[in-house]
């Protein structure tokens, strides 16, 4: 009975240590994620296509430990992106934004099958008739 | 009349494009070298230790009024060693710019050893763990910023200064 109540103290004391350990480790880890969800949106200026999340040069590394510097003292996810682009140009995003400048880029390839949807169109119902 | 517009448009319609597509190609963009983002910017604010006179300390206000060099280098770099007799050559050919070296991420002894085999053609050397050259978007060594006396970036270039480079495209920017 005494063994069972040891066990039980023990694993009792085990469960409080190991919540006092963890808990502040929580916001870190939730820190990490948002670190792993901003870096996959931005390019390695010094590789070949890819991501800053999936890149170990030094130049990743260091905005990594920006980033996560910038989390734990409470920025968002846009201030930290603007961050960059100040720094490094619109070149940094994988995505373009979607803006007036980028309008074109964004728009054209839309006009463009739409413009040919139509051009088709007019071309079949140009045959039908002539039919 | 409609007709023939109609005819002729597919075709002008193409070779406008293709006329577009060559001018883009011979632009001389190179994608792996975007334009620095600080361009026609405000120089960013700095404090750094000086790298031949460790008591002393100066900021971006150095910069005030004069026309500037800023350059990033390291002696782990090759490319900084290949283009260092271009920045001799700056300092004698311009020598009333104010020429700033950034000594990137680099260890005190290498890097006045680089200094003293190579010659020293800064005015100032500081010293950098890496947040000044973020703070001017330098990715990869060696950058070369000019700024005008107004403390705005008016050209910047990323990889070593050859002499056609030079010639090229630094002249302009420093004999104004």
């Amino acid at each position: 009975m005494k063994n069972l109540k040891n066990f039980f103290l023990n694993k009792f004391l085990f469960l409080i240590l190991f919540l006092f350990i963890t808990t502040p480790v929580f916001p870190e880890l939730k820190n990490n994620e948002k670190l792993n969800h901003i870096t996959s949106k931005l390019r390695c200026m010094t590789c070949q296509n890819q991501t800053i999340y999936e890149s170990e040069t030094e130049f990743s590394k260091q905005i990594k430990t920006e980033i996560l510097e910038q989390l734990n003292n409470n920025k968002n996810e846009e201030e930290i992106i603007e961050f960059i682009i100040q720094r490094y140009g619109e070149y940094v995003l994988l995505k373009p934004k979607f803006d007036k400048k980028n309008l074109v880029l964004w728009l054209l390839p839309f006009f463009l099958l739409l413009a040919s949807i139509g051009v088709f169109y007019l071309k079949l119902r140009k045959k039908k008739i002539n039919k | 009349m409609m007709k023939k517009i109609i005819i002729i448009l597919p075709l002008a319609s193409t070779l406008l494009l293709f006329a577009l597509m060559l001018f883009i190609i011979l632009e001389e963009r190179d994608s792996s070298k975007p334009p620095s983002a600080l361009l026609n910017k405000q120089i960013p604010s700095f404090v750094t230790s000086d790298l031949l006179d460790s008591k002393n300390s100066f900021d971006q206000n150095i910069t005030y009024k004069k026309n500037t060099v800023i350059n990033f280098f390291a002696s782990w770099c090759d490319p900084c060693k290949t283009e260092h007799s271009i920045l001799m050559k700056i300092k004698k050919d311009f020598p009333n710019t104010f020429f700033i070296g950034i000594n990137h991420k680099d260890k005190k002894n290498d890097a006045l050893k680089f200094i003293n085999e190579l010659g020293n053609p800064y005015d100032k050397i500081g010293i950098d763990s890496g947040k000044i050259a973020m703070d001017f978007g330098v990715y990869g060594l060696p950058e070369t910023f000019i700024i005008n006396k107004n403390g705005i970036i008016v050209f910047s270039y990323v990889g070593p200064i050859t002499k056609k480079i030079y010639n090229e495209k630094f002249k302009k920017f420093l004999s104004k």
